[in-house]
């Protein structure tokens, strides 16, 4: 058994996947003690909340588990594939929060929380956007092209709502966004030469 | 394609990479997409900036019992893939279609006619353009499919309740074969909920079913809506 684990441990994701498509649960648990860590981090960054971002991560894993054989390699790579899953889990969770919130009560975190997209607060929007630590090449941008970044990609607001929430033309929301994300593509250019 | 076109969807490109476009916007630049070489090498140059961004997230410790649970589950499943395990509790009504797909269709369309409803408008699609089909069904779901081209959006209103342990999820029914929509609905407040069908082509009929968080591999629960696909 030990032997068999340490076979699959030295499989490549791509090699991991066709084996969770056909329902090898050991091939999953070596996806899952490779990449459950950054998983859960990015859930815990979007929903704000550890039993939720536990929730979240859990159902994403469990989704990639039941669609393995749908994983396809020639659209990236399998980290990017499985992220792009919990992210879009956690950023369901938060809408579907919003949906069932009951009463709106702008003393109270939770229920502020609850709140739809689009009435959100700016205080609200600004709040999640520097809740958790800006790392790495996100953290060497403009404060105003990052900001938008992370409104969007870790708070799921649309270009429309984070205009509204910033008081700028939605036009300059989107220049911010390519900008942004063009500085961080330069600066991993970088990196690797 | 003229280059000011071109520009103002290329404006578009970070937000779409970031889901930041409303879901109407989406599939506009996604057409777009399509036919634009430009913005095709301008999004894969693009893509590794993208896939940085978890990286800024910081770094939390998921608790040992969600791998315990995980892999619990994971391990029940494969038992019962393996067929090491008659899981009856789990076998809901559409078990067995991909195997029996003549039977399932059958069933299914004794089930569809509790739920079919009446057909409330039609309209667009002689000229190419978009065709929208509006359907008030038995059960007080209200149903719209829009289709532009190969894609299909679809809109539910008056959706009821889902419990927290359930999800709605989409599947389309193609040449006697069954496959799950990727996306999940998510009902918003006021029942209405949307998702997207990126490849409408040979699409006989689209449902939806109440699943287990997460969603399923195959249908496991009753339709609460389905719909015939005009060809």
């Amino acid at each position: 058994m030990a032997l068999r684990r340490e076979k699959t441990e030295r499989l490549a994701d791509e090699e991991l996947m066709p084996l969770v498509g056909r329902k090898d649960p050991e091939a999953f648990e070596v996806l899952y003690d490779r990449h459950g860590g950054v998983a859960y981090s990015l859930a815990y960054r979007i929903v704000g909340d550890r039993a939720a971002a536990e929730e979240v991560t859990q159902e994403a894993f469990i989704s990639v588990w039941r669609s393995g054989g749908r994983f396809d390699a020639a659209r990236g790579s399998v980290r990017s594939w499985l992220l792009s899953v919990v992210r879009n889990r956690a950023i369901d969770f938060l809408r579907s929060r919003a949906g069932k919130a009951p009463k709106l009560n702008f003393n109270d975190d939770a229920a502020l929380e609850a709140r739809p997209a689009p009435e959100r607060t700016e205080e609200e929007a600004l709040r999640r956007e520097t809740a958790g630590e800006v790392r790495g090449a996100l953290g060497k941008l403009p404060g105003e092209q990052s900001k938008v970044i992370e409104l969007a990609y870790f708070g799921g607001f649309s270009h429309s709502e984070i205009a509204s929430i910033l008081g700028l033309p939605m036009g300059t929301v989107k220049g911010r966004m390519r900008l942004g994300l063009e500085k961080i593509r330069g600066e991993l250019a970088e990196e690797l030469a | 394609m003229s280059s000011t076109d071109h520009t103002s969807w290329s404006e578009d490109l970070a937000a779409y990479m970031l889901g930041a476009l409303d879901p109407s916007e989406a599939a506009g630049f996604e057409r777009h997409l399509e036919g634009c070489d430009h913005c095709q090498a301008e999004l894969r140059w693009l893509e590794p900036a993208l896939h940085s961004l978890p990286e800024a997230a910081g770094r939390q410790q998921p608790s040992p019992r969600l791998r315990e649970t995980l892999m619990a589950e994971v391990r029940a499943d494969a038992r019962r893939a393996h067929g090491g395990e008659p899981a009856k509790e789990r076998r809901g009504f559409f078990s067995g279609w991909l195997l029996k797909p003549a039977a399932g269709l059958a069933v299914l369309a004794l089930l569809v006619a509790g739920i079919l409803g009446y057909e409330v408008g039609r309209d667009g699609g002689e000229g190419g353009g978009p065709t929208t089909i509006e359907r008030q069904l038995d059960n007080g779901i209200a149903v719209t499919m829009v289709q532009d081209g190969n894609r299909g959006t679809l809109q539910l209103s008056n959706l009821p309740e889902v419990r927290s342990d359930k999800v709605l999820e989409a599947w389309v029914e193609r040449e006697g074969e069954v496959e799950a929509v990727p996306a999940l609905l998510v009902p918003d407040r006021n029942g209405q909920a949307e998702t997207t069908i990126a490849d409408m082509s040979g699409v006989a009929t689209v449902m939806v079913t109440e699943e287990p968080r997460g969603g399923s591999e195959t249908p496991t629960g009753e339709p609460i809506m389905s719909m015939e696909v005009p060809q």
